[in-house]
C-alpha cells in the first residue's frame, strides 16, 4: 500500500469542533436493507443472521446493510469504509430514502426520515441533506452555473437569486471561470468540485459523500481532499463520508466505521482502528498504515509519576510521528497536555514501540 | 462446444424425416377433415359486418360507435385539412418552407435532401399525390406519437409497466400489416382514418420502445443527484430525463416516420390517397407509374431520415453547449425561420404559383417512357436480364418452392401438427409447443389449412434464403471493415423502402406466379440477418479468440469452429426476426398472385368479402405467433425498436 505513506494523521479532528452536547444529527438504528422477492419478511427471522451466500442460496435474496446503528454529532465527519459491495453506498442511501431501507429507523435533524411521507422527504432532501456521487451525476446539458443552481431551482428559488448563490458558491470553490463552461469540458477534478458546490449551495446541515474522489487521479484526489477538510473547517458542516481508501478514511474521518458483508465490524477513532483493531479483518486492513502516523500521544501515554511533570509539553493530540523530535531532543519524559493540565507523560521506549508496532 | 445444439439438431432432422416418410407413403390422403372445419364462422362474421353497418347508420348508435366515428371524422379531417394547407400554400411557399425549416434545425446539407426530393416530387408530376401522403403520414406520425411516447417514458420508468408493455409490442409487430387491414376497415371504413390506424399500429411500438430506451439510457446517477437534492418526480422528468434522452426521443421521431412511411403503400389500399394509392392502382393498370410512385416514395423515405436524423444529432442539448448569447441567437434565427415561411408562402400567392406544380413543366412523360422501356427490356425474352432472372426464378419455383408446398401441404394434417409441434418443442420449449399445437389447430378449424401451408413454404423458403446470405455477409462484415461500411447503405436503403415497393421489380424481373414475393422476403429479411450476425460474430469474447489463435487456428478454423457457434443465439435471432419480416412480404405478394393466405385477404379487400378476408387475416396471425414461437429458441429475444 504505497499511499500508506500519505498518511498525514486525522487532519481535521484538531481543527473543528464536534458538539456532543445535545442530540445526535443522525441517528440510524437498526438499519437493514435486504434486496430480492419479500425481503421484508426476513429481517427477525433466523434467516437473517445466515451469511450472505447462504442466505442467497435459501431465499435469493442479498443482504446489502443488516442491522446498522449509527450516531453522527453536529460537526462530525463520519466516515463508512469498506471495501465494494460491502454495503457502505446503499448504507448512505439509506439514510435519505434514496434506496428504502427494509427496517431499522433512522432520524436527521430531528425529522423521522423512515416515517415522512413524500412531501416531508422532498423538503430534508432540499433543505437539510446534501449529496456528492461517486461519478459526480452533473446534468450534461446544462452549463456548470445551472448545474449548481439545480437544487435551488427544484426549491423554486427565482432565476436571478439562484443564479447569484451559485456564482458565489463557484468562487468558493475556485471555479468563477468556468460558470458558462458545460460539464463535458471540465476535467474528473473540475467536474467534483462543481458536484461539491452544487450540494453545498443549498445550504445544508449534512453533506452526504459518496466515494466522491474515487473516479479521481490520485494527485487530484489529495487536493480534493485537502478542500473538503477546508470546506469543513469553514463552514463546520456534518458530513459522511463513504470511501474504500483507507488512507483517506483516516485522514478525514473523525470516527470511521468499518463494513464488511452489510455489518459494521468496528467503528471508532483512526487510533482506535490502527491502534486496537477489533478483529483479523480490520487488522488486515490497517497492517500497513505506519502507526506513529495516526497514534497520538493519548494512545501511548502512561500516567505522570510525580516529578516528572517538567518535561516539554506536547498536546495530547499530537502523533507520535510529530511528537518524535520533541522527545529525542529531551532528555525526560515528554508531558502530555489537554486544557493545560498535564493528563499523561510519553518515555522514549513508548514511542519506539509504537514505530516497531508492537502490541502494549 | 455445446452438445445440446447437437443433439436439437438431429431431433429435428428425426422429425422431419417423420413428415417425410408420412408424406411419400400417404401423400394427400389425409387433408384437413372438413368436419373439423367451422364453415359457418364466414358466414357469421358478414352478417356481423351488416349488423355493424346497420347500427352505424342507426340514429341511435351507440356509445361505441359515437366514440370511433368521432375518431373517424377527426382523423378525416386533419388529414383534409393539413393537404388543404399544403396545398394552399403552393407548391413553391410548400417547398419554399419545408426547406427553411430543416435548414434551421437540421443544417445545409438536410435542407439541400429536402429541397431535392420537392424538386423530384414536383419533376414526377406526382406533387399533390406526394403532399397527400405527407399529410397522411404526418397525422399518423403525430398521433402514434402522441400515444407512444407517453407509454414509452412511463415503460422507460417503471420495469413493471414495461414488463406489461412488452408482450403487446411484440405482438403488433409480429402481426404481419396486411393482417390488420380488414377489421380496421370494418370499424372505420375505407378512408384516410382506416389509412392511419393501420399505420398506428404499425408505427407506435418503435415510437414506445426507442423513448423507453432513451428514459432507461439517461445516466442513473443524473437522476440519483436530483432526486437526492429534493426535485419531484415531474422535475426529474422534465428537466433530468427528457433533455437528456432528447436525442433518442427525437431518433424515436426518426423511427416512427420511416416505420409509417412503410405503410404508405398498403394503406392506399384501404383508402389513404396520394402516394400508395398511386402504386397499389398503377400495380394492375399502369406498372411504370407504379414504379415511378414507387421511387417518389422512397425519395421521401430517405429525405425525412436523413432531416430528423439531422435535427435529431444538432439539437441533442447535451452535446451543443447552449450558452446565453447562443442561445439568444438561435432563437433569433428562429423566428427569421418563422418569418421566412410566412413570406415564401405570401409571395408565392402573390406571384400567383398554382396549389400544384404545373403538369406541362414536370418530366413525367419522359420519366414514365423510360421506365417502360426498361420494362420492355427486362421482359424482352431475348434480352440477356431475361436470361439470367428467368433460370434464377424458375429454379426457385421448381426445385425449392413447389416441392416443398407439396411437402407441407401433402404430408397427412395429424403428421404435421404432431411434427412441428414438437420441433418447437425441442427448439424452443413446452410453452412454444403449446403455442404451435394451439395455432396450428386454430388455422385447420378455420378451414385455412392449406392456404396456410401454401404460405409457410414460401416463408421457410425464403427465410432459408435470407438467413444464408445473411450469414455469408454477415460473417464477412464482422471480418472486414471494409465489407461492413459497404453494407450498410445497402442495408439501410433496404430497409426504408416500403414493403410492397420491394416486389414490384421482381414482378417484371421474375414474373414466375409466386417468386417476386419470395425474392421480395428475402431482400426484406436479409439485413437484419446480416446486422445481427455481424454483431454476434464480432461480440465473440475476445478471449475466445485470442485463445484459438494462441493454438495456431486458422482464419477459417477460427470462423467455423469458435466464432459462429458461438454466435449462435444472435444468429437463432436473425432467424426470428427474418422469418417474421418474411412473412409481412409474402403475405402481401397475395396482391400479385403469390398464392395463399395473402392472397385471400387481397380478395377479401378487393370484393369487400369481409368473413373469407377476417378469416384469412386470423389465419396469418397464428400462423405468424407459431413461426416466431418455433424460431425464438430458449431465451426469449427482445425485438428491437428499428428491427
Amino acid at each position: 500500500m504505497s499511499e500508506a505513506a500519505t498518511v498525514a494523521g486525522p487532519a481535521s479532528s484538531s481543527a473543528h469542533t464536534i458538539d456532543r452536547s445535545g442530540e445526535p444529527l443522525i441517528r440510524a438504528s437498526g438499519v437493514w436493507k435486504i434486496f430480492g422477492p419479500r425481503a421484508d419478511r426476513i429481517v427477525g427471522t433466523p434467516d437473517a443472521d445466515l451469511p450472505r451466500a447462504e442466505l442467497r442460496a435459501k431465499t435469493g435474496c442479498v443482504a446489502a446493510v443488516r442491522d446498522v446503528s449509527i450516531e453522527v454529532w453536529p460537526g462530525e465527519v463520519f466516515v463508512v469504509m469498506g471495501l465494494s459491495g460491502s454495503g457502505k453506498s446503499t448504507l448512505v442511501r439509506t439514510l435519505i430514502r434514496l434506496i428504502e431501507p427494509t427496517a431499522g429507523q433512522i432520524t436527521i435533524a430531528g425529522r423521522d426520515v423512515t416515517a415522512a411521507g413524500r412531501g416531508e422527504l422532498r423538503d430534508l432532501r432540499r433543505h437539510d441533506v446534501s449529496m456528492v456521487f461517486q461519478h459526480f451525476g452533473l446534468l450534461a446539458h446544462r452549463r456548470v452555473i445551472d448545474n449548481v443552481a439545480f437544487g435551488l431551482e427544484v426549491q423554486g428559488m427565482p432565476k436571478a437569486e439562484r443564479l447569484a448563490r451559485a456564482r458565489e458558491m463557484l468562487r468558493l470553490v475556485g471555479l468563477e471561470d468556468v460558470e458558462n463552461a458545460f460539464p463535458d469540458q471540465l476535467s474528473g477534478g473540475m467536474q467534483q468540485r462543481v458536484g461539491v458546490a452544487r450540494a453545498f449551495v443549498v445550504n445544508p446541515k449534512v453533506m452526504l459523500y459518496d466515494e466522491p474522489f474515487s473516479a479521481l487521479d490520485p494527485l487530484i484526489r489529495r487536493d480534493m481532499q485537502d478542500e473538503i477538510c477546508r470546506l469543513q473547517v469553514e463552514t463546520g458542516k456534518t458530513m459522511v463520508f463513504i470511501t474504500h481508501d483507507l488512507p483517506e478514511a483516516l485522514r478525514l474521518g473523525d470516527r470511521i466505521a468499518i463494513m464488511r458483508d452489510g455489518a459494521i465490524v468496528q467503528l471508532g477513532t483512526p487510533e482506535d482502528l490502527v491502534g486496537s483493531p477489533a478483529d483479523d479483518y480490520v487488522a488486515n486492513f490497517v497492517r500497513d498504515i505506519p502507526r506513529s502516523h495516526v497514534l497520538t500521544l493519548r494512545w501511548i501515554m502512561r500516567p505522570a509519576a510525580p516529578g516528572e511533570e517538567d518535561g516539554p509539553h506536547l498536546p495530547v493530540g499530537t502523533t507520535v510521528r510529530d511528537a518524535v523530535p520533541a522527545i529525542a531532543a529531551s532528555e525526560r519524559p515528554v508531558c502530555a497536555v489537554e486544557d493545560g493540565r498535564v493528563v499523561g507523560v510519553v518515555d522514549r521506549t513508548a514511542v519506539l514501540r509504537a514505530i516497531a508496532g508492537e502490541e502494549d | 462446444m455445446r452438445p445440446w445444439w447437437r443433439g436439437r439438431t438431429v431431433q429435428v432432422a428425426a422429425l422431419l424425416a417423420v413428415m417425410w416418410l408420412a408424406y411419400r407413403a400417404f401423400g394427400l390422403e389425409h387433408p384437413w377433415p372438413e368436419r373439423l372445419e367451422w364453415n359457418a364462422l364466414a358466414g357469421h362474421l358478414n352478417d356481423f359486418q351488416v349488423w355493424l353497418l346497420d347500427r352505424r347508420a342507426a340514429d341511435d348508435a351507440g356509445l361505441v360507435f359515437q366514440v370511433f366515428d368521432g375518431f373517424r371524422v377527426l382523423v378525416d379531417d386533419l388529414v383534409t385539412w393539413l393537404t388543404d394547407l399544403l396545398l394552399w400554400a403552393t407548391w413553391a411557399g410548400t417547398a419554399a418552407a419545408g426547406t427553411l425549416v430543416v435548414l434551421r434545425f437540421g443544417g445545409y446539407r438536410a435542407a439541400l435532401v429536402i429541397a431535392a426530393a420537392f424538386a423530384c416530387f414536383a419533376a414526377m408530376g406526382l406533387w399533390e399525390q406526394s403532399v397527400q401522403t405527407l399529410a397522411l403520414m404526418l397525422t399518423a406520425v403525430a398521433l402514434s406519437l402522441l400515444v407512444g411516447m407517453p407509454l414509452g417514458v412511463l415503460a422507460g420508468r417503471s420495469p413493471r409497466v414495461d414488463r406489461t408493455l412488452t408482450p403487446v409490442l411484440d405482438a403488433m409487430q409480429i402481426v404481419p400489416a396486411f393482417a390488420y387491414l380488414m377489421p380496421v376497415v370494418i370499424l372505420f371504413s375505407v378512408g384516410p382514418a382506416a389509412a392511419v390506424v393501420s399505420t398506428m399500429i404499425y408505427a407506435i411500438p418503435p415510437a414506445v420502445r426507442i423513448t423507453a430506451l432513451g428514459i432507461r439510457g439517461v445516466q442513473p446517477n443524473t437522476v440519483e443527484a436530483a432526486q437526492a437534492l429534493g426535485a419531484t418526480r415531474v422535475q426529474v422528468l422534465r428537466k433530468v430525463q427528457l433533455p437528456l434522452a432528447r436525442r433518442l426521443l427525437l431518433l424515436a421521431v426518426n423511427q416512427t416516420i420511416l416505420f409509417a412511411l412503410s405503410m404508405v403503400v398498403i394503406a392506399g389500399l384501404i383508402g389513404g390517397r396520394g402516394l400508395g394509392d398511386v402504386v397499389t392502382n398503377g400495380l394492375y393498370s399502369n406498372p411504370a407509374l407504379a414504379i415511378l410512385g414507387g421511387f417518389a416514395i422512397v425519395i421521401m423515405a430517405i429525405a425525412l431520415d436523413r432531416s430528423t436524423e439531422a435535427i435529431a444529432n444538432r439539437t441533442d442539448p447535451a452535446r451543443r453547449h447552449l450558452t446565453d448569447t447562443l442561445r439568444r441567437r438561435l432563437r433569433l434565427a428562429t423566428l427569421a425561420t418563422a418569418g421566412g415561411v410566412v413570406a415564401a408562402v405570401a409571395i408565392a400567392r402573390a406571384a400567383g404559383a398554382a396549389d400544384v406544380y404545373p403538369e406541362e413543366h414536370t418530366a413525367q412523360e419522359w420519366l414514365l417512357a423510360r421506365i417502360q422501356s426498361v420494362l420492355d427490356f427486362v421482359q424482352d425474352p431475348t434480352s440477356w436480364v431475361f436470361s439470367l432472372t428467368e433460370p434464377v426464378g424458375t429454379f426457385l419455383l421448381v426445385h425449392l418452392l413447389q416441392p416443398l408446398r407439396a411437402f407441407l401441404v401433402e404430408t397427412p394434417w395429424f403428421v404435421t401438427v404432431a411434427c412441428l409441434t414438437l420441433i418447437a418443442l425441442v427448439l424452443s420449449g413446452r410453452r412454444a409447443g403449446l403455442t404451435v399445437l394451439a395455432m396450428l389447430a386454430g388455422i385447420g378449424v378455420l378451414g385455412e389449412w392449406e392456404a396456410a401451408m401454401d404460405t409457410a413454404s414460401q416463408v421457410v423458403v425464403a427465410t432459408v434464403l435470407a438467413v444464408a446470405i445473411g450469414l455469408v455477409l454477415g460473417t464477412f462484415a464482422a471480418e472486414s471493415r471494409t465489407v461492413s461500411r459497404l453494407l450498410r447503405p445497402v442495408n439501410d436503403v433496404l430497409q426504408t423502402l416500403p414493403q410492397l415497393v420491394y416486389i414490384i421489380p421482381f414482378i417484371y424481373l421474375m414474373p414466375v406466379s409466386i417468386v417476386p414475393g419470395v425474392v421480395a422476403g428475402v431482400l426484406y429479411a436479409f439485413p437484419v440477418v446480416v446486422r445481427l450476425v455481424e454483431r454476434g460474430v464480432r461480440d465473440v469474447a475476445p478471449e475466445s479468440v485470442e485463445a484459438a489463435s494462441a493454438y495456431g487456428a486458422t482464419r477459417r478454423q477460427l470462423l467455423a469452429k469458435v466464432k459462429i457457434p458461438l454466435a449462435g443465439d444472435a444468429i437463432m435471432l436473425g432467424v426470428n426476426q427474418g422469418i417474421i419480416m418474411v412473412l409481412a412480404v409474402v403475405v402481401i405478394g397475395g396482391l400479385v398472385g403469390s398464392g395463399g393466405l395473402g392472397y385471400e385477404v387481397a380478395e377479401g379487400l378487393q370484393r369487400n368479402e369481409f368473413g373469407q378476408g377476417v378469416i384469412a387475416s386470423l389465419a396469418i396471425l397464428g400462423l405468424g405467433i407459431a413461426l416466431d414461437r418455433v424460431t425464438r429458441g430458449r431465451r426469449a429475444p427482445r425485438r428491437q425498436g428499428a428491427g
